[in-house]
């Protein structure tokens, strides 16, 4: 186990250097942060300024390598927009994605689950049917549209849910969280399902498939020959074999989702890092992107990492494999 | 049973439904500032911001015309020399009492703050001494003749030497440094949500309408309209010209729109001895550029009917141009009227630059810059292939990748924008048609490489003269001067909308600032 975690982590510090290369180059490529950055009627004293103040008067590789050494030191530039340390812009608006992304997860998994279990148990009936065809239009619904509809229905028609922002913002256990107050709980409401349409699509129709594939399988016909209740063999035998496509597929969506909540984010004014990166994107603040992808780079190889080490917990074939 | 559990969960939202605290005016922007530091960036967003909290010597009105702001009067004792005389009894929003010592500091600060994405040095740049005779008066003097000194060191936000002095971009942002001697106070910045503002009960001025304000960043246009129609806003900025008509037809919102000061225009590259995407009929380079010749610039022009663009592509939102400065600017020639489509007029103008059966052309424009403009560079590329060019292509690219290359000269006919944020035309005219000089700093955005010295020489001269009028004149006059050049192909002046809710008003400008200070309720 030490082993391959060791071969992961040089694997990983790899791929960041690689990916750092490929960014800095792509963004330097796409255009000149001067020309948005400056005022409109700059002169060319002013543009002088800024870019020896920004060190975009030197060639790339001598900027990329000015990079690569501050970043070794843990210091990964300032933005150019905001003029402060990338990672702390980028930090700082984390927390407000993740806390998106977990709950539009979770949502996924309390909703999903149960009814691709449910599906799954009872196939070519109305229920199975009705749940299949509903997952149909969680996952071909354009995201940007569902999350129009919803601020239309709910903000505007019913005016029962603000659409924007995220509220106040309350503490719980000395968290800064929008779960504090009960004004953070509504405005978290519209967006978390926005987000979550798809993934609870997805998950409905992988545990279904699952159950499906397991339900004939020889264990399952002894489990019931030992008169186990159908309630213990469905949640407690066939889970855990389902479990270990969906693990792989919560892991990567997890990524996913942190990484492009960027559309939801847009649409209901989230101040998380997906709107950030976009923006950052817009006005060529390389500093941000690059700092952003190799944050998202680091957390999907966390998330890898954490997947491979759970598959071992849930199937005993692999932990004696890795041993 | 179940339905009662949904009313009762409806009804519970429902009542919720009003925010927490008491919010006066909560305005739905579409831009945030990158910093509270006033003098951190010198772009629209940033002073748009900085304008609701900081006071600057002058004040700028709906036409960007200066008006006495925190300097009461200022007189020319030389050429060189400037007496001001600032405002007496004004304060900070800490208390204590504005001077000249605080704007000594804020001039000498204003060019030197760190890193700063865009300086404001150009505002100061003209200063070479700056001196206070007593607690209300100062004495300038220039390295040469200004007469746009007020104008120029009148932008530079003043902040309190005794809140600022050794403080930093952060303590800006955090409010520690935040104090001005503006209209509204700083409570609280969320980067990438909401600022929040409290009025300045002592603020020398007239006292705005709205005591709490907040000001919610919402980039996307779709969402800033719902906000509206949902009342999560009182008034959003930006309003995307396609929701025009839909918001006007509706009771509970009233629009107010305004033309700014931005003009759309098309280029035509003289730069190099060919013009990228310009060819022959069969595809092949031309012998020498064909817009060197002013009449198959003027051929150009004729060709554009630009009250259809307005009409067809803006929904109307814009105003059809045929200078660069719009009309409120000081310089502005009124009698300069938009090139009318005439057809025949540019068939006979290109035969006379010898292209009788006309040359290939590529359009290229931005995507992402402002409302319409790659439909504007399909409806170009139209409307000059039935004047009789041969259009071989029409390309629209995002603004970052857009912006670098057309400066580089990668592009023959192009697309692009210019803001006014000064109260005459001068700047506009220097940096755009002045011939490009980069040791002078003069023709700044001249990508086209028009030159036409007689004009560089007489922008100069109306640009030394220290009566406004006089200016003004002269302006006109060298507009005129150079537009029977046809420089660039102007189209339109952008118009910019707001929308609110019934019973509110918005005084807006040239400028397209969202300002709380300027809402107040329709009496």
């Amino acid at each position: 186990m030490t082993a391959f975690i060791i071969r992961r982590v040089l694997q990983a510090v790899l791929v960041l250097i690689l990916t750092s290369m490929i960014v800095f180059v792509g963004v330097y490529a796409i255009g000149d942060p001067l020309e948005i950055l400056l005022a409109p009627d700059a002169s060319m004293v002013e543009r002088a300024q800024v870019s020896a103040s920004l060190g975009l008067d030197k060639p790339m590789p001598v900027q990329y390598w000015q990079f690569l050494v501050n970043a070794l030191h843990g210091d990964f530039g300032r933005s150019f927009v905001y003029n402060r340390p990338a990672i702390s812009v980028i930090f700082e608006r984390l927390p407000a994605t993740l806390e998106l992304t977990i709950t539009a997860l979770t949502m996924s998994l309390v909703i999903g689950l149960p009814l691709g279990l449910w599906a799954g148990t009872r196939p070519k009936t109305l229920v199975d049917e009705s749940i299949m065809t509903g997952s149909i239009f969680g996952f071909s619904l354009p995201h940007f549209w569902q999350g129009m509809m919803l601020i239309m229905i709910f903000a505007v028609w019913l005016g029962w849910l603000p659409s924007t922002g995220r509220g106040e913002i309350g503490t719980v256990f000395g968290v800064r969280t929008s779960f504090g107050s009960w004004d953070g709980v509504r405005h978290m409401i519209l967006p978390a399902i926005n987000l979550s349409l798809g993934q609870t699509a997805l998950m409905i129709r992988l545990t279904r498939t699952g159950v499906q594939e397991t339900m004939p399988l020889d264990f399952v016909k002894y489990a019931r020959a030992r008169g186990l209740s159908e309630r213990r063999i469905l949640f407690v035998h066939v889970m855990k074999t389902i479990l270990i496509p969906i693990v792989t597929i919560i892991g990567i969506e997890f990524g996913s989702l942190v990484a492009f909540a960027v559309v939801t984010e847009t649409i209901f004014a989230w101040p998380g890092v997906g709107k950030l990166i976009i923006d950052s994107i817009g006005v060529l603040d390389r500093p941000v992107v690059v700092a952003y992808i190799l944050v998202i780079v680091t957390l999907f190889i966390a998330i890898n990492l954490v997947v491979d080490v759970l598959y071992s917990f849930l199937d005993p074939r692999i932990r004696s494999r890795a041993r | 049973m179940r339905i009662l559990k949904y009313a009762a969960l409806a009804a519970l939202l429902a009542t919720t439904a009003a925010p927490a605290l008491a919010v006066d005016l909560t305005i739905g922007r579409s831009s945030e500032q990158s910093s509270m530091d006033p003098q951190f960036s010198r772009t629209g967003n940033n002073q748009m911001t900085a304008e609701m909290i900081f006071g600057r010597m002058v004040q700028f009105d709906e036409n960007l015309q200066v008006h006495p702001g925190l300097a009461e009067s200022w007189v020319n004792i030389d050429p060189l020399t400037w007496e001001i005389h600032l405002r007496a009894g004004v304060t900070f929003q800490d208390g204590t009492p504005f001077t000249a010592d605080d704007v000594i500091f804020s001039i000498d600060r204003t060019d030197k703050v760190p890193n700063s994405p865009a300086p404001f040095t150009d505002t100061v740049a003209a200063i070479a001494n700056i001196e206070r005779v007593d607690d209300l008066t100062l004495r300038v003097t220039t390295h040469n003749p200004a007469p746009s000194l007020m104008e120029d060191i009148g932008r530079v936000f003043i902040i309190s030497k005794q809140a600022s002095e050794g403080m930093t971009s952060d303590d800006f942002n955090s409010g520690k440094a935040t104090i001005g001697t503006g209209p509204y106070r700083f409570i609280n910045w969320a980067p990438g949500e909401a600022l929040e503002l409290e009025r300045y009960d002592g603020y020398w001025g007239e006292q705005p309408e709205f005591k709490d304000v907040e000001i919610r960043f919402i980039s996307n246009d779709a969402a800033r309209v719902a906000a509206l129609l949902s009342g999560a806003v009182d008034l959003i900025d930006a309003v995307p010209p396609d929701d025009i008509s839909r918001l006007q037809d509706n009771p509970a919102i009233n629009v107010v729109s305004v033309p700014s000061g931005r003009v759309i225009y098309l280029g035509l590259s003289m730069r190099m001895d060919q013009a990228p995407g310009v060819t022959d009929l069969q595809g092949n380079p031309l012998a020498v550029n064909p817009f060197r010749d002013a009449k198959v610039r003027k051929a150009i022009s004729l060709m554009i009917d630009r009250e259809l663009i307005v009409d067809r592509i803006l929904g109307g939102s814009g105003v059809a141009a045929g200078q660069i400065g719009a009309p409120g600017l000081g310089g502005h020639a009124a009698d300069l009227g938009p090139d009318m489509q005439d057809l025949a007029m540019a068939k006979q103008l290109l035969t006379e630059a010898g292209y009788p059966d006309g040359f290939g052309i590529t359009v290229v424009s931005s995507n992402d810059r402002f409302p319409g403009d790659a439909d504007l560079a399909q409806a170009l590329g139209q409307m000059l292939a039935r004047g009789g060019l041969k259009v071989t292509g029409v390309e629209a690219l995002p603004y970052n990748v857009y912006s670098k290359a057309a400066t580089a000269g990668d592009y023959g006919a192009f697309v692009f924008s210019l803001g006014a944020s000064t109260p005459s035309t001068a700047p506009l005219l220097q940096s755009l048609l002045h011939t490009y000089d980069a040791d002078a700093g003069k023709g700044a955005f001249n990508r086209v490489r028009f030159s036409y010295p007689a004009f560089d020489e007489a922008l100069a001269q109306a640009a030394q003269q220290f009566d406004p009028e006089t200016r003004n004149r002269m302006l006109e006059d060298v507009t005129k001067m150079v537009a029977a050049e046809t420089p660039i192909v102007p189209l339109y002046w952008q118009k910019v909308h707001w929308a609110m809710k019934a019973g509110l008003t918005i005084a807006g400008g040239l400028s397209e600032d969202t300002r709380p200070q300027d809402v107040e309720s329709v009496k």
